[in-house]
C-alpha cells in the first residue's frame, strides 16, 4: 500500500524497472533479479524458505517496513511461549468451533519459535523502516537504487511509526 | 570559580572548574548527544551515548561524568565515536521491547530521536524479547518495563527532586528493573505520585494514565501559569489541545523550589467533579432549580436589602487578587457590610498577631523566609504541620535536606509524626503545653550557652526562669533527654529552619507563633532582616488575600443572617458547612457542585482556575501571574461580571 502511495511516480518507476516475481504477478518461483524487496517479519518455515530463495536470486535485498526491519508488531508473540500462542489461537479463542485442535498437517508451514526481523535470517542490503513506511522514503530508496547507490535513509526521513 | 580552558574538536573553549566535559560542551554550543543525563540531576554515565575521546585516556569516556580540567583535549564527533553511539543504541533496542507504533510517547521520545539521528534503520544484534510487566497500580502513573532503558533518570528524580527514594534499581545484571521500594507495585509503595519520574523518563516507560494518547507535545499549546492549590505557588506548564488540558509539567524539573506534587500535576488534570452550569435558586418546595442570572441576582439583592446590616461575605483564597479585590469592593460598597473574611482568615489572624507580639516594628509576614531556605537547612523543626499532605513540595524539600544533606529533622506534634521514619526526633507535647515546650527549649539553649548573649535580652532571660527543665519535662510529658537533644540539635545548627502550619494555627493562640519567632531569632546566623521561619499558609493566594485586608477581623457569626460565599475552585469542607449552617440565606459562587452548593439558597456558576487569570501571592511573598488556559463555556460570566451585576442591582456600579 505504501508503495502505491508514491502516486504518479510509480509510472516513472515502471518505465525503468521490470517487475518479476511478486504477489501481483503470482509467479511461484524466483528468477534472478537485481533487487529483491521484502516486507513483513519472518514468522514461519515458509517465510524462511521464500526468503532464502529470494536472497539467492537477487543482487540487492531491500526490506520495507518496521516488521521487516525490526520485527515490529508481529513480535508481540515473542514474549509468550509458542505453545501458549497456538493454544490461544486454535483452542481457547471464542471464535473456535468446539473440539478444534492445533493444525498439524505436514503441508502447513510451522511457526518459528520467535518472530524475527529479516536480517536475522538472511543478509539485507538496505532498509526502509516505518509503520507504515513513508512513501517518500520508498521513492527515495528506489531512486537511489536506480542511480546505482545503496540507499541509506537520511535522519529527517527516518520514521518508525 | 576558576576559569579553565579546554580544546574541544580543535577549538579552544572556556569552562569553569567543577564542570563536566558535557557541561563545558553545552555551555559552548557543542552538540553532544545525551540520554541518561538530565540537567540538574547527578550524572551517572549509565547510557554512554555521550562518550567522547579525551587525549591520553585509553578508551572513550562519558562526557557527562568526566570532570573538565584545564588543558584537556577532547573530541566529540569522530566517526568512531558516532559508530559507537549507533552501536549502543542498537544494544539498547535489543535489550527490551522498544516498538514505536503502539507507544504513547512516540514523537516525544528521546530514544526514538537518537535512533533517527543515528539512522538506525536496522539492528545488527538479536533481540532478547524479555517478558516484562506493566505496573499500573498507581492511580496516575504506570510503568511499562518493556520500554525502560535503565537510564536511572526516574530513580535520580525520585531521590533528588521528590526526595522520597521510592524508586531504585531492583535485581541484578540482565534482570535489573526499576523497582518501587522492595519491588512493590507502585500503587502499594511509598510513592507520593509527584510525577517527577514521569517528567524525567526519556521513553514511554513511565506514563500518565490521564494524559496518554491525548496528543504529543507538538500537537499541544503550552501555557505557563501558576498552581491554584496550596501556598507554595509552583509554576505550571500546561499543555492544552482543543480546549482540554492534556498534561501539566514543571517548567524545570530540577529547580531549587522543587518540582510539582500530586495535586498540581495530576489532581488538576483529573478533576471530574461536575461543574455548576447554571444559576440555581431554592424554590418554594425547598429545591434548587435552574434560573436565569437576572432572577438569581434579583433574589440576592432582595435578601441583601432584607438582611441589611447582618449580611457578610467570605472568600476562598484560591482565586486571583483581582477577583478578591472586586469581591471586597462589592461587599463594602454595594452590600454595605464590614463583615468580610477569607475561608482561612483565622490562620491570618493568628500569624499576624503572633508576629506583632514578637516584634512591633511593622515587619509583618516579610519577617518569614522564602521556601528555598529549606534546601540550605542543617536542622529543620516542623511544628504542627503535615507538609507532605498540605504542601507536598515543601515536604519534598524537607526530606531532601534530610536525605541528601543530612539535616536534623525535629517534629513537634502531639498527634502524629508525618515524617515517620525520616525524622531524627519526635516531640509529643501534651495538649496545651506547646508554649511551655518552646520556652523550655529556649531556656535549655540559653543554659547551654547556645544562644549568643546579645540576642538574649535581660527581660527575656528573666522570663525564662520559670521554665526549669524538670518542670518543662513534666508539663509537656517529654523526656528530659529528648528536650536536651532537641535544644542541642536546633541550637547548634548553623541554618535551622522552623516550619509551622495548620496544626499549630488551629490552636488559635498567637503566643505560640510569637514564641517560635523568639526561638528562631536566638539561633544560628539569621540573615539580616528575616527569621528562618516559614508558616504554611493554606492556599495559593492566602497571602494575597490577607495583604488585601480581607481577613482583618473575621465574621461575627452570631450577628449574621446572610452570607455570600465566593467558593471558587474549592469544593467545601466541614468547616464551611458549619459556617453556613443556621444562616437564613446563603449565596455560593462556585465552579464545582459540592455539599456547599447543595446547601446554598442561591448558587452562581463561576470560572475555575484554568479559565481565570490574575495575580497570586505565594506564601513566601512571591508575586505570580496566572494565565487563562482554557476558554470557558459560552455564557459563563466572569466573577467580576457577577459582582458588577449585583452591585448595579443594588444601585452601585
Amino acid at each position: 500500500m505504501s508503495f502505491l502511495d508514491i502516486d504518479e511516480a510509480i509510472l516513472e518507476v515502471a518505465k525503468l524497472v521490470e517487475f518479476s516475481t511478486s504477489p501481483i504477478t503470482d509467479f511461484k518461483e524466483f528468477t534472478p533479479v537485481d533487487v529483491g524487496i521484502v516486507e513483513g517479519a519472518v514468522c514461519n518455515t515458509d517465510n524462511v524458505e521464500v526468503l532464502k530463495k529470494l536472497r539467492a536470486n537477487c543482487k540487492i535485498l531491500m526490506v520495507w517496513g518496521d516488521c521487516a526491519c525490526f520485527g515490529g508488531i508481529m513480535t508481540m508473540r515473542n514474549m509468550i511461549p509458542l505453545e501458549d500462542v497456538l493454544k490461544r489461537g486454535y483452542i481457547e479463542a471464542d471464535s473456535n468451533a468446539k473440539g478444534s485442535a492445533i493444525p498439524t498437517d505436514e503441508e502447513l508451514p510451522r511457526l518459528l519459535d520467535k518472530v524475527k526481523p529479516v536480517n536475522e535470517v538472511v543478509k539485507v542490503d538496505c532498509y526502509v523502516p516505518g509503520c507504515p513506511p513513508n512513501a517518500k522514503a520508498i521513492l527515495y530508496a528506489l531512486t537511489e537504487l536506480l542511480a546505482g547507490r545503496i540507499p541509506v535513509l537520511p535522519s529527517d526521513m527516518m520514521k518508525f511509526d | 570559580m576558576k576559569e579553565i580552558t579546554l580544546t574541544i574538536n580543535d577549538k579552544q573553549v572556556k569552562g569553569k572548574e567543577g564542570d563536566t566535559v558535557l557541561g563545558v560542551c553545552q555551555a559552548n554550543g557543542i552538540d553532544v548527544p545525551t540520554l541518561c543525563h538530565l540537567d540538574g540531576l547527578t550524572d551517572v554515565g549509565a547510557c554512554r551515548i555521550c562518550v567522547v575521546d579525551v587525549e591520553k585516556e585509553r578508551r572513550p569516556v562519558p562526557a557527562c561524568a568526566y570532570p573538565a580540567r584545564d588543558g584537556l583535549v577532547v573530541k566529540t564527533n569522530t566517526p568512531k565515536l558516532e559508530k559507537y553511539r549507533r552501536l549502543l543504541l542498537e544494544l539498547i533496542f535489543t535489550e527490551r521491547n522498544h516498538f514505536c507504533m503502539f507507544c504513547e510517547i512516540s514523537g516525544d521520545c528521546e530514544l526514538q530521536k537518537l535512533a533517527y539521528r543515528y539512522q538506525m534503520d536496522n539492528v545488527r544484534y538479536p533481540y532478547t524479547f524479555p517478558s516484562k510487566s506493566v505496573d499500573s497500580s498507581n492511580e496516575y502513573l504506570a510503568i511499562d518495563h518493556n520500554r525502560c532503558i535503565l537510564c536511572g533518570r526516574c530513580v535520580r528524580a525520585c531521590a533528588e527532586v521528590a526526595g522520597i527514594n521510592t524508586l531504585d534499581f531492583g535485581k541484578r545484571g540482565w534482570k535489573t528493573m526499576v523497582a518501587a521500594d522492595i519491588t512493590e507495585p507502585l500503587g502499594d509503595s511509598s510513592c507520593i505520585s509527584c510525577g517527577a519520574c514521569l517528567q524525567a523518563c526519556p521513553t514511554g516507560a513511565i506514563f500518565c494514565k490521564q494524559s496518554i494518547y491525548k496528543g504529543r507535545t507538538a500537537d499541544c499549546q503550552k501555557i505557563s501559569t501558576v498552581c491554584p492549590i496550596c501556598g507554595v505557588g509552583c509554576e505550571l506548564d500546561v499543555l492544552v489541545r482543543d480546549n482540554n488540558v492534556v498534561m501539566i509539567k514543571a517548567p524545570k524539573l530540577t529547580q531549587t523550589r522543587g518540582s510539582l506534587c500530586k495535586m498540581g500535576r495530576f489532581e488538576l488534570l483529573s478533576q471530574t467533579s461536575a461543574r455548576v452550569t447554571s444559576p440555581l435558586v431554592r424554590n418554594k418546595q425547598g429545591k434548587l432549580e435552574e434560573c436565569s442570572m437576572d432572577t438569581a441576582i434579583e433574589t440576592i439583592a432582595n435578601k441583601v436589602r432584607e438582611f441589611k446590616g447582618s449580611f457578610g461575605g467570605v472568600a476562598s483564597t484560591r482565586v486571583p487578587e483581582e477577583t478578591l479585590s472586586q469581591f471586597n469592593k462589592m461587599m463594602h460598597d454595594a452590600i454595605s457590610t464590614e463583615y468580610v473574611d477569607t475561608l482561612d482568615g483565622m490562620s491570618y489572624r493568628v500569624i499576624s498577631e503572633g508576629i506583632k507580639q514578637f516584634s512591633n516594628n511593622g515587619k509583618k509576614m516579610d519577617i518569614e523566609s522564602p521556601v528555598e531556605e529549606i534546601s540550605e537547612a542543617d536542622c529543620i523543626v516542623v511544628v504542627g504541620a503535615d507538609p507532605l499532605k498540605t504542601h507536598p513540595v515543601v515536604g519534598s524539600l524537607i526530606r531532601k535536606a534530610r536525605s541528601l544533606k543530612g539535616a536534623e529533622l525535629i517534629v513537634i506534634d502531639s498527634a502524629k509524626d508525618p515524617f515517620a521514619t525520616w525524622s531524627s526526633l519526635w516531640l509529643k507535647p501534651k495538649a496545651g503545653s506547646e508554649g511551655t515546650l518552646f520556652n523550655g527549649l529556649i531556656k535549655i539553649m540559653a543554659d547551654k550557652g547556645l544562644v549568643s548573649r546579645e540576642k538574649l535580652s535581660a527581660e527575656l532571660a528573666k522570663s525564662l526562669n520559670k521554665y526549669d527543665v524538670d518542670k518543662v519535662s513534666k508539663a509537656t510529658g517529654i523526656g528530659k533527654e529528648d528536650l536536651e537533644s532537641a535544644a542541642n540539635q536546633y541550637g547548634k545548627a548553623k541554618h535551622g529552619v522552623i516550619i509551622y502550619g495548620e496544626g499549630l494555627l488551629q490552636k488559635n493562640d498567637p503566643k505560640l507563633v510569637a514564641s517560635l519567632l523568639t526561638l528562631a531569632s536566638l539561633t544560628g546566623d539569621p540573615s539580616k532582616d528575616k527569621l528562618r521561619v516559614i508558616s504554611l499558609k493554606p492556599n495559593s493566594n492566602s497571602r494575597g488575600a490577607w495583604e488585601l485586608g480581607l481577613a482583618g477581623k473575621g465574621l461575627p457569626q452570631a450577628k449574621l443572617k446572610g452570607l455570600y460565599v465566593l467558593l471558587g475552585d474549592e469544593q467545601g469542607s466541614d468547616e464551611i458547612l458549619s459556617l453556613i449552617k443556621g444562616l437564613d440565606f446563603v449565596v455560593v459562587q462556585a465552579g464545582y457542585q459540592s455539599a456547599v452548593t447543595a446547601a446554598a439558597d442561591v448558587v452562581l456558576p463561576c470560572p475555575i482556575w484554568a479559565e481565570r487569570e490574575g495575580k497570586f501571592v505565594s506564601m513566601d511573598g512571591r508575586i505570580l501571574k496566572s494565565r487563562q488556559v482554557l476558554q470557558p463555556k459560552n455564557g459563563l460570566l466572569e466573577d467580576r461580571e457577577i459582582f458588577a451585576k449585583l452591585s448595579k442591582k443594588l444601585g452601585k456600579s
